[in-house]
Protein backbone atom coordinates (compact mmCIF):
# COMPACT_ATOMS: atom_id res chain seq x y z
CA UNK A 1 0.00 0.00 0.00
CA UNK A 2 3.23 2.15 1.32
CA UNK A 3 4.19 1.85 -2.79
CA UNK A 4 0.78 2.63 -4.08
CA UNK A 5 0.61 5.60 -2.22
CA UNK A 6 4.04 6.59 -3.53
CA UNK A 7 3.11 6.32 -6.91
CA UNK A 8 -0.29 8.04 -6.79
CA UNK A 9 1.54 11.04 -4.73
CA UNK A 10 4.16 11.24 -7.40
CA UNK A 11 1.30 10.92 -10.40
CA UNK A 12 -0.66 13.59 -8.31
CA UNK A 13 3.05 15.81 -8.28
CA UNK A 14 3.14 15.40 -11.78
CA UNK A 15 -0.36 16.68 -12.94
CA UNK A 16 -0.21 19.63 -10.24
CA UNK A 17 3.19 20.55 -12.04
CA UNK A 18 1.67 19.98 -15.21
CA UNK A 19 -1.13 22.03 -14.50
CA UNK A 20 0.98 25.31 -12.98
CA UNK A 21 2.68 25.16 -16.22
CA UNK A 22 0.85 28.00 -17.93
CA UNK A 23 0.58 30.00 -15.25
CA UNK A 24 4.63 29.95 -14.63
CA UNK A 25 4.66 30.50 -17.75
CA UNK A 26 2.76 33.61 -17.80
CA UNK A 27 4.92 35.07 -14.60
CA UNK A 28 7.93 34.05 -16.86
CA UNK A 29 6.92 36.07 -19.86
CA UNK A 30 5.62 38.77 -17.52
CA UNK A 31 9.31 38.94 -16.33
CA UNK A 32 11.29 38.69 -19.32
CA UNK A 33 8.87 39.57 -22.26
CA UNK A 34 10.78 36.92 -24.07
CA UNK A 35 8.70 33.91 -25.23
CA UNK A 36 11.31 31.59 -25.89
CA UNK A 37 13.37 32.76 -22.69
CA UNK A 38 10.08 32.14 -20.93
CA UNK A 39 9.95 29.23 -21.92
CA UNK A 40 13.09 27.96 -20.88
CA UNK A 41 13.14 29.16 -17.61
CA UNK A 42 9.62 27.32 -17.20
CA UNK A 43 11.36 24.30 -18.67
CA UNK A 44 14.10 24.89 -16.21
CA UNK A 45 11.58 25.44 -13.15
CA UNK A 46 9.92 22.23 -13.87
CA UNK A 47 12.97 20.38 -14.03
CA UNK A 48 14.47 21.17 -11.02
CA UNK A 49 10.66 20.98 -9.15
CA UNK A 50 10.74 17.03 -10.35
CA UNK A 51 13.76 16.43 -9.08
CA UNK A 52 13.17 17.82 -5.70
CA UNK A 53 9.71 17.27 -5.38
CA UNK A 54 11.10 15.40 -2.30
CA UNK A 55 11.75 18.56 -0.61
CA UNK A 56 8.16 19.78 -0.82
CA UNK A 57 6.37 19.28 2.26
CA UNK A 58 3.13 20.48 2.02
CA UNK A 59 1.55 20.31 -0.97
CA UNK A 60 -0.95 22.90 -0.20
CA UNK A 61 2.92 25.28 -0.58
CA UNK A 62 3.72 23.98 -3.89
CA UNK A 63 2.45 27.03 -6.09
CA UNK A 64 4.77 29.39 -3.72
CA UNK A 65 7.13 26.51 -4.06
CA UNK A 66 7.63 26.29 -7.50
CA UNK A 67 7.19 30.18 -7.99
CA UNK A 68 10.31 30.27 -5.58
CA UNK A 69 12.13 28.18 -7.78
CA UNK A 70 11.23 30.38 -10.64
CA UNK A 71 12.47 33.27 -9.38
CA UNK A 72 15.98 31.80 -8.58
CA UNK A 73 16.02 30.35 -12.40
CA UNK A 74 15.50 33.89 -13.38
CA UNK A 75 17.96 35.16 -11.03
CA UNK A 76 20.76 32.44 -11.91
CA UNK A 77 20.00 33.33 -15.98
CA UNK A 78 21.05 37.01 -15.35
CA UNK A 79 23.58 36.24 -13.13
CA UNK A 80 25.62 33.82 -15.72
CA UNK A 81 24.78 36.79 -18.45
CA UNK A 82 25.71 40.02 -15.85
CA UNK A 83 27.62 39.15 -13.12
CA UNK A 84 28.62 42.24 -11.83
CA UNK A 85 25.73 44.12 -12.24
CA UNK A 86 22.55 44.08 -9.48
CA UNK A 87 19.80 42.32 -10.96
CA UNK A 88 17.08 44.60 -8.88
CA UNK A 89 18.06 47.54 -10.78
CA UNK A 90 18.12 45.98 -14.15
CA UNK A 91 15.99 47.35 -16.33
CA UNK A 92 14.63 45.49 -19.73
CA UNK A 93 15.12 48.37 -22.50
CA UNK A 94 12.16 49.43 -24.02
CA UNK A 95 13.63 48.40 -27.48
CA UNK A 96 13.60 44.71 -26.16
CA UNK A 97 10.30 44.50 -25.33
CA UNK A 98 8.31 42.25 -27.98
CA UNK A 99 5.72 44.98 -28.44
CA UNK A 100 7.18 48.54 -29.48
CA UNK A 101 6.01 52.13 -29.39
CA UNK A 102 4.48 51.33 -32.73
CA UNK A 103 2.01 49.12 -31.43
CA UNK A 104 1.04 51.17 -28.20
CA UNK A 105 -2.48 51.59 -29.59
CA UNK A 106 -3.36 49.05 -27.77
CA UNK A 107 -3.92 48.22 -24.45
CA UNK A 108 -2.41 45.28 -23.67
CA UNK A 109 0.54 46.24 -25.58
CA UNK A 110 0.68 49.56 -23.18
CA UNK A 111 0.62 47.63 -20.03
CA UNK A 112 3.39 45.30 -21.33
CA UNK A 113 5.22 47.93 -22.39
CA UNK A 114 4.98 49.68 -19.28
CA UNK A 115 5.57 46.90 -16.81
CA UNK A 116 8.79 46.04 -18.94
CA UNK A 117 10.06 49.59 -17.98
CA UNK A 118 9.67 48.63 -14.15
CA UNK A 119 13.30 47.30 -12.73
CA UNK A 120 13.01 43.66 -12.42
CA UNK A 121 12.69 43.71 -8.64
CA UNK A 122 9.44 46.09 -8.90
CA UNK A 123 8.14 43.41 -11.93
CA UNK A 124 8.41 40.62 -10.20
CA UNK A 125 6.32 42.00 -7.10
CA UNK A 126 3.54 43.27 -9.58
CA UNK A 127 3.23 40.47 -11.44
CA UNK A 128 3.05 37.61 -8.67
CA UNK A 129 0.73 40.05 -6.60
CA UNK A 130 -1.77 40.93 -9.73
CA UNK A 131 -1.25 37.69 -12.22
CA UNK A 132 -0.82 35.24 -9.28
CA UNK A 133 -2.69 36.19 -6.47
CA UNK A 134 -0.14 35.49 -3.78
CA UNK A 135 -0.18 37.69 -0.56
CA UNK A 136 2.55 39.60 0.40
CA UNK A 137 3.49 36.74 2.71
CA UNK A 138 3.70 34.46 -0.08
CA UNK A 139 5.84 36.90 -2.16
CA UNK A 140 8.63 37.65 0.63
CA UNK A 141 9.18 33.84 0.19
CA UNK A 142 8.92 33.57 -3.25
CA UNK A 143 11.79 36.43 -3.63
CA UNK A 144 13.33 36.00 -0.42
CA UNK A 145 12.75 39.35 0.64
CA UNK A 146 11.22 41.29 3.47
CA UNK A 147 7.69 42.09 3.81
CA UNK A 148 8.34 46.20 3.84
CA UNK A 149 10.55 45.41 0.86
CA UNK A 150 7.43 44.05 -0.85
CA UNK A 151 5.04 46.69 -0.16
CA UNK A 152 7.64 49.36 -1.12
CA UNK A 153 8.42 48.09 -4.34
CA UNK A 154 4.63 47.21 -4.97
CA UNK A 155 4.10 50.23 -4.12
CA UNK A 156 6.44 52.12 -6.35
CA UNK A 157 5.93 49.80 -8.98
CA UNK A 158 2.14 50.88 -8.95
CA UNK A 159 2.75 54.10 -8.68
CA UNK A 160 5.25 54.02 -11.88
CA UNK A 161 2.91 52.26 -14.30
CA UNK A 162 0.45 54.94 -13.22
CA UNK A 163 2.65 57.57 -14.46
CA UNK A 164 2.89 55.98 -17.44
CA UNK A 165 -0.58 54.26 -18.01
CA UNK A 166 -3.15 56.39 -17.39
CA UNK A 167 -2.60 59.67 -19.05
CA UNK A 168 -1.46 57.56 -22.04
CA UNK A 169 -4.96 56.13 -21.98
CA UNK A 170 -6.70 58.91 -21.02
CA UNK A 171 -5.17 60.06 -24.55
CA UNK A 172 -5.88 57.13 -26.42
CA UNK A 173 -9.37 58.18 -25.16
CA UNK A 174 -9.11 61.37 -26.64
CA UNK A 175 -8.23 59.90 -29.83
CA UNK A 176 -11.84 59.03 -31.11
CA UNK A 177 -13.54 62.20 -30.20
CA UNK A 178 -16.22 61.25 -32.63
CA UNK A 179 -17.37 58.41 -30.93
CA UNK A 180 -20.39 59.59 -28.72
CA UNK A 181 -20.03 59.03 -24.45
CA UNK A 182 -23.44 57.56 -24.20
CA UNK A 183 -24.14 54.17 -26.12
CA UNK A 184 -27.08 52.38 -26.52
CA UNK A 185 -26.91 48.77 -25.13
CA UNK A 186 -29.74 47.04 -26.03
CA UNK B 1 -4.21 66.44 8.91
CA UNK B 2 -6.31 65.41 5.87
CA UNK B 3 -7.62 61.58 5.43
CA UNK B 4 -5.66 61.11 2.75
CA UNK B 5 -2.48 61.82 4.87
CA UNK B 6 -4.19 59.33 7.04
CA UNK B 7 -3.68 56.36 4.59
CA UNK B 8 -0.45 55.51 2.69
CA UNK B 9 0.29 54.50 -0.52
CA UNK B 10 1.29 51.10 1.25
CA UNK B 11 -2.04 50.98 2.95
CA UNK B 12 -4.20 51.37 -0.14
CA UNK B 13 -2.13 48.88 -2.25
CA UNK B 14 -2.88 46.52 0.42
CA UNK B 15 -6.42 47.30 0.69
CA UNK B 16 -6.73 46.45 -2.86
CA UNK B 17 -4.93 43.35 -2.56
CA UNK B 18 -6.92 42.22 0.07
CA UNK B 19 -4.15 41.95 2.82
CA UNK B 20 -5.50 44.04 5.42
CA UNK B 21 -7.79 42.64 8.38
CA UNK B 22 -11.62 42.80 7.75
CA UNK B 23 -12.09 45.29 10.54
CA UNK B 24 -9.74 47.81 9.26
CA UNK B 25 -10.67 47.18 5.68
CA UNK B 26 -14.78 48.16 6.64
CA UNK B 27 -13.63 50.93 8.27
CA UNK B 28 -11.76 52.15 5.14
CA UNK B 29 -14.56 51.47 3.23
CA UNK B 30 -16.63 54.25 5.05
CA UNK B 31 -14.22 56.75 4.92
CA UNK B 32 -12.90 56.09 1.30
CA UNK B 33 -17.10 56.68 0.33
CA UNK B 34 -16.50 60.30 1.81
CA UNK B 35 -13.69 61.09 0.51
CA UNK B 36 -13.34 61.56 -3.42
CA UNK B 37 -9.65 61.67 -4.07
CA UNK B 38 -8.71 58.59 -1.89
CA UNK B 39 -12.25 56.57 -3.84
CA UNK B 40 -10.42 57.83 -6.97
CA UNK B 41 -6.62 56.94 -6.09
CA UNK B 42 -8.53 53.48 -4.73
CA UNK B 43 -9.73 52.89 -8.01
CA UNK B 44 -6.59 53.78 -9.98
CA UNK B 45 -5.28 50.52 -8.41
CA UNK B 46 -7.72 48.55 -9.27
CA UNK B 47 -7.91 49.67 -12.29
CA UNK B 48 -3.90 48.65 -12.78
CA UNK B 49 -4.41 45.29 -10.93
CA UNK B 50 -7.03 44.60 -13.85
CA UNK B 51 -4.70 45.77 -16.21
CA UNK B 52 -1.84 43.85 -15.63
CA UNK B 53 -4.09 40.92 -15.67
CA UNK B 54 -5.64 42.10 -19.14
CA UNK B 55 -1.89 42.32 -20.40
CA UNK B 56 -1.12 38.43 -19.38
CA UNK B 57 -4.05 36.69 -19.95
CA UNK B 58 -3.09 35.54 -23.57
CA UNK B 59 0.97 35.71 -23.30
CA UNK B 60 2.14 34.32 -26.77
CA UNK B 61 2.77 30.89 -27.42
CA UNK B 62 6.26 29.57 -26.52
CA UNK B 63 8.50 28.93 -29.42
CA UNK B 64 8.94 25.16 -30.78
CA UNK B 65 11.10 23.22 -28.26
CA UNK B 66 14.67 22.02 -29.68
CA UNK B 67 13.16 19.09 -27.15
CA UNK B 68 11.33 18.07 -30.21
CA UNK B 69 13.81 17.84 -32.00
CA UNK B 70 16.72 16.02 -32.52
CA UNK B 71 16.83 14.68 -28.74
CA UNK B 72 13.78 13.99 -28.99
CA UNK B 73 13.99 12.09 -32.41
CA UNK B 74 16.87 10.50 -30.91
CA UNK B 75 14.77 9.14 -27.47
CA UNK B 76 12.18 7.88 -29.78
CA UNK B 77 14.89 5.61 -31.76
CA UNK B 78 16.30 4.61 -28.72
CA UNK B 79 13.07 3.31 -27.56
CA UNK B 80 11.98 1.34 -30.51
CA UNK B 81 14.97 -0.16 -30.75
CA UNK B 82 15.15 -1.37 -27.17
CA UNK B 83 11.16 -2.41 -27.60
CA UNK B 84 12.43 -4.33 -30.97
CA UNK B 85 15.54 -5.95 -28.73
CA UNK B 86 13.28 -7.05 -25.93
CA UNK B 87 10.47 -9.03 -28.74
CA UNK B 88 12.68 -10.32 -30.16
CA UNK B 89 13.97 -11.55 -27.26
CA UNK B 90 10.87 -12.68 -26.10
CA UNK B 91 9.89 -14.49 -29.20
CA UNK B 92 13.15 -16.59 -29.17
CA UNK B 93 12.77 -17.50 -25.06
CA UNK B 94 8.74 -18.20 -26.48
CA UNK B 95 10.45 -21.01 -28.93
CA UNK B 96 12.95 -22.39 -26.39
CA UNK B 97 10.08 -22.87 -23.91
CA UNK B 98 8.15 -24.57 -26.53
CA UNK B 99 10.72 -26.65 -27.97
CA UNK B 100 10.80 -30.31 -26.85
CA UNK B 101 14.22 -31.31 -25.53
CA UNK B 102 15.71 -34.02 -23.57
CA UNK B 103 16.72 -32.20 -20.55
CA UNK B 104 12.99 -31.37 -20.03
CA UNK B 105 11.44 -34.96 -20.05
CA UNK B 106 10.40 -36.27 -16.94
CA UNK B 107 13.01 -39.07 -16.74
CA UNK B 108 15.63 -36.68 -17.36
CA UNK B 109 14.15 -34.54 -14.73
CA UNK B 110 14.71 -37.24 -12.16
CA UNK B 111 18.28 -38.20 -13.16
CA UNK B 112 20.01 -35.22 -11.30
CA UNK B 113 19.59 -36.48 -8.01
CA UNK B 114 21.85 -39.41 -8.58
CA UNK B 115 24.17 -38.44 -11.33
CA UNK B 116 23.92 -34.81 -12.17
CA UNK B 117 26.19 -35.05 -15.02
CA UNK B 118 23.90 -37.45 -16.59
CA UNK B 119 21.12 -35.13 -17.39
CA UNK B 120 21.75 -34.62 -20.91
CA UNK B 121 21.66 -38.39 -21.43
CA UNK B 122 19.25 -39.85 -23.81
CA UNK B 123 16.10 -41.15 -22.56
CA UNK B 124 16.82 -44.80 -21.88
CA UNK B 125 19.97 -43.74 -19.96
CA UNK B 126 18.07 -41.36 -17.58
CA UNK B 127 15.36 -44.12 -17.72
CA UNK B 128 17.67 -47.21 -16.31
CA UNK B 129 18.34 -44.05 -13.60
CA UNK B 130 14.74 -43.87 -12.85
CA UNK B 131 14.99 -47.57 -12.28
CA UNK B 132 17.72 -47.45 -9.71
CA UNK B 133 16.45 -44.83 -8.06
CA UNK B 134 13.59 -46.05 -7.29
CA UNK B 135 15.06 -49.77 -6.17
CA UNK B 136 17.19 -47.77 -3.76
CA UNK B 137 14.17 -45.21 -2.49
CA UNK B 138 16.50 -42.23 -3.67
CA UNK B 139 14.16 -40.48 -5.90
CA UNK B 140 14.32 -37.20 -4.08
CA UNK B 141 12.95 -35.57 -7.22
CA UNK B 142 10.27 -37.45 -8.67
CA UNK B 143 8.92 -36.37 -12.11
CA UNK B 144 5.56 -35.30 -12.72
CA UNK B 145 4.64 -39.03 -13.79
CA UNK B 146 6.89 -40.40 -11.23
CA UNK B 147 5.28 -38.66 -8.38
CA UNK B 148 2.50 -41.86 -7.72
CA UNK B 149 5.42 -44.31 -7.46
CA UNK B 150 7.14 -41.96 -4.53
CA UNK B 151 4.03 -41.88 -2.82
CA UNK B 152 3.83 -45.83 -3.25
CA UNK B 153 6.95 -46.17 -1.76
CA UNK B 154 5.31 -44.83 1.25
CA UNK B 155 2.56 -47.06 1.34
CA UNK B 156 4.82 -50.06 0.53
CA UNK B 157 6.06 -49.61 3.61
CA UNK B 158 2.83 -49.59 5.57
CA UNK B 159 0.83 -52.49 3.25
CA UNK B 160 3.23 -54.34 0.92
CA UNK B 161 6.36 -54.98 3.79
CA UNK B 162 9.15 -56.14 1.91
CA UNK B 163 10.42 -59.17 3.49
CA UNK B 164 14.24 -58.00 3.82
CA UNK B 165 15.58 -54.55 2.32
CA UNK B 166 16.11 -54.56 -1.34
CA UNK B 167 19.59 -54.87 -2.21
CA UNK B 168 21.08 -51.50 -3.35
CA UNK B 169 24.31 -52.20 -4.60
CA UNK B 170 23.98 -54.40 -7.37
CA UNK B 171 21.10 -52.43 -8.43
CA UNK B 172 23.64 -49.55 -8.45
CA UNK B 173 26.24 -51.25 -10.17
CA UNK B 174 23.13 -52.39 -12.97
CA UNK B 175 22.90 -48.55 -13.48
CA UNK B 176 26.33 -47.06 -13.88
CA UNK B 177 27.16 -50.44 -15.19
CA UNK B 178 24.82 -49.82 -17.94
CA UNK B 179 26.25 -47.25 -20.44
CA UNK B 180 23.30 -44.95 -22.06
CA UNK B 181 24.25 -45.83 -25.70
CA UNK B 182 24.99 -49.23 -25.18
CA UNK B 183 21.50 -50.48 -24.12
CA UNK B 184 20.23 -52.65 -27.21
CA UNK B 185 16.92 -54.87 -26.06
CA UNK B 186 14.62 -53.50 -23.66
CA UNK B 187 11.98 -55.86 -22.69
CA UNK B 188 8.72 -55.82 -20.77
CA UNK B 189 7.28 -58.70 -19.72
CA UNK B 190 3.52 -58.06 -18.51
CA UNK B 191 2.45 -61.40 -16.20
CA UNK B 192 -1.56 -61.01 -15.22
CA UNK B 193 -1.92 -64.59 -14.39
CA UNK B 194 -1.65 -67.03 -11.44
CA UNK B 195 -1.60 -69.96 -13.13
CA UNK B 196 1.72 -72.03 -12.18
CA UNK B 197 2.73 -73.45 -15.38
CA UNK B 198 2.25 -70.64 -17.02
CA UNK B 199 4.47 -68.92 -14.93
CA UNK B 200 7.22 -71.26 -14.74
CA UNK B 201 7.30 -71.68 -18.38
CA UNK B 202 7.33 -67.41 -18.29
CA UNK B 203 10.34 -67.68 -15.72
CA UNK B 204 12.05 -69.60 -18.14
CA UNK B 205 11.44 -67.84 -21.52
CA UNK B 206 12.68 -64.70 -18.66
CA UNK B 207 15.78 -66.54 -18.04
CA UNK B 208 16.52 -67.95 -21.60
CA UNK B 209 16.33 -64.41 -22.85
CA UNK B 210 18.86 -63.00 -20.33
CA UNK B 211 21.52 -65.44 -21.46
CA UNK B 212 20.76 -64.97 -24.75
CA UNK B 213 21.37 -61.33 -24.33
CA UNK B 214 24.58 -62.23 -21.83
CA UNK B 215 25.75 -64.87 -24.48
CA UNK B 216 25.51 -63.13 -27.64
CA UNK B 217 27.13 -59.81 -25.07
CA UNK B 218 24.28 -57.25 -25.48
CA UNK B 219 23.56 -54.96 -23.21
CA UNK B 220 19.60 -56.07 -22.17
CA UNK B 221 16.85 -54.43 -19.15
CA UNK B 222 14.08 -56.37 -18.55
CA UNK B 223 11.56 -55.58 -16.47
CA UNK B 224 8.66 -58.18 -15.34
CA UNK B 225 5.44 -56.25 -14.26
CA UNK B 226 2.71 -57.92 -12.28
CA UNK B 227 -0.73 -56.96 -12.02
CA UNK B 228 -3.46 -58.77 -10.75
CA UNK B 229 -3.53 -62.16 -10.17
CA UNK B 230 0.08 -62.07 -11.56
CA UNK B 231 0.70 -60.42 -8.46
CA UNK B 232 1.13 -63.68 -6.93
CA UNK B 233 4.27 -64.91 -8.12
CA UNK B 234 6.08 -61.71 -6.05
CA UNK B 235 4.44 -62.43 -2.68
CA UNK B 236 6.13 -64.29 0.13
CA UNK B 237 3.16 -65.79 1.18
CA UNK B 238 1.80 -67.25 -2.15
CA UNK B 239 4.61 -67.15 -4.67
CA UNK B 240 5.92 -70.95 -5.45
CA UNK B 241 8.78 -69.53 -7.43
CA UNK B 242 10.35 -67.16 -4.50
CA UNK B 243 13.69 -68.59 -4.37
CA UNK B 244 13.99 -68.57 -8.26
CA UNK B 245 12.81 -65.14 -8.03
CA UNK B 246 15.49 -64.03 -5.58
CA UNK B 247 18.28 -66.58 -7.82
CA UNK B 248 17.61 -64.41 -10.95
CA UNK B 249 17.72 -61.03 -9.44
CA UNK B 250 21.38 -62.01 -8.32
CA UNK B 251 22.48 -63.60 -11.03
CA UNK B 252 21.19 -60.87 -13.79
CA UNK B 253 21.31 -57.53 -12.05
CA UNK B 254 19.44 -56.29 -15.60
CA UNK B 255 16.07 -57.79 -14.45
CA UNK B 256 13.02 -56.22 -12.07
CA UNK B 257 10.27 -56.95 -11.06
CA UNK B 258 7.82 -54.69 -10.52
CA UNK B 259 4.39 -54.93 -8.45
CA UNK B 260 1.27 -52.74 -9.34
CA UNK B 261 0.72 -51.08 -6.85
CA UNK B 262 -3.31 -50.99 -7.35
CA UNK B 263 -3.50 -54.82 -6.88
CA UNK B 264 -1.71 -53.97 -4.11
CA UNK B 265 -4.36 -51.57 -2.51
CA UNK B 266 -7.02 -53.25 -3.95
CA UNK B 267 -6.44 -56.71 -2.18
CA UNK B 268 -5.98 -54.96 1.05
CA UNK B 269 -9.08 -52.95 0.57
CA UNK B 270 -11.49 -55.72 -0.65
CA UNK B 271 -9.94 -58.84 0.68
CA UNK B 272 -8.16 -57.26 3.97
CA UNK B 273 -4.49 -58.60 2.60
CA UNK B 274 -1.57 -56.62 4.12
CA UNK B 275 0.89 -57.87 0.84
CA UNK B 276 4.41 -58.59 1.36
CA UNK B 277 6.78 -58.67 -1.51
CA UNK B 278 9.69 -60.70 -2.19
CA UNK B 279 13.20 -58.87 -1.53
CA UNK B 280 13.82 -56.76 -4.86
CA UNK B 281 10.85 -56.26 -5.95
CA UNK B 282 9.79 -52.35 -6.38
CA UNK B 283 6.31 -51.41 -6.72
CA UNK B 284 4.79 -49.24 -9.58
CA UNK B 285 1.86 -46.75 -9.57
CA UNK B 286 -0.23 -48.75 -11.92
CA UNK B 287 0.87 -52.13 -14.17
CA UNK B 288 -1.15 -50.57 -17.00
CA UNK B 289 0.52 -46.97 -16.82
CA UNK B 290 4.06 -48.93 -16.65
CA UNK B 291 3.42 -50.78 -19.55
CA UNK B 292 1.98 -48.08 -21.59
CA UNK B 293 5.38 -45.80 -20.30
CA UNK B 294 7.81 -48.22 -21.36
CA UNK B 295 6.00 -48.76 -25.11
CA UNK B 296 6.51 -44.98 -25.55
CA UNK B 297 10.14 -45.60 -24.37
CA UNK B 298 10.62 -47.95 -27.27
CA UNK B 299 10.41 -50.92 -24.97
CA UNK B 300 9.40 -54.57 -25.95
CA UNK B 301 5.94 -55.87 -24.74
CA UNK B 302 5.49 -59.13 -24.07
CA UNK B 303 2.22 -60.61 -22.44
CA UNK B 304 2.30 -64.09 -20.55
Amino acid sequence: MELLDFFLRSREAQRALQQARARLYRVAYSWCHSAALADDLVQETLTKALRKSAQLRDPKARDAWLFTILANCYRDHFRRLREMEDIDEIEISHEATPETESSSAEIVSLVRAAIARLPQAQRQVVTLVDLEGFSYVEVTQILDVPIGTVMSRLCRARNAMRTMLLPDMQQHAVVNPSLPNIRRVK
Amino acid sequence: MSQEKCYSDEFLNAFVDDQIAAEEKSRAYIEFGQNEALNRQVCELRKLHDLVQLAYREPPTPPERAASGPSVRRARLRFAVAASVLLTLGILLGGLIRLPGPATTPQANTAPTVAPHRVVAAPHKAMAMTTAARKTNVAVAPAPERVPIASVAGAQSALAIPAAAAPATPVLVVAQSTSPGSVQAKVLVHLARDDAALLSQALDDIEGLLKHYRATHQTARVEVVVNGKGLELVRIDTSAFAARIQRLQRDYDNLTFAACQNTIDRLAREQGIIVRLLPGVITIDSGMAEIMRRQNQGWTYLQV
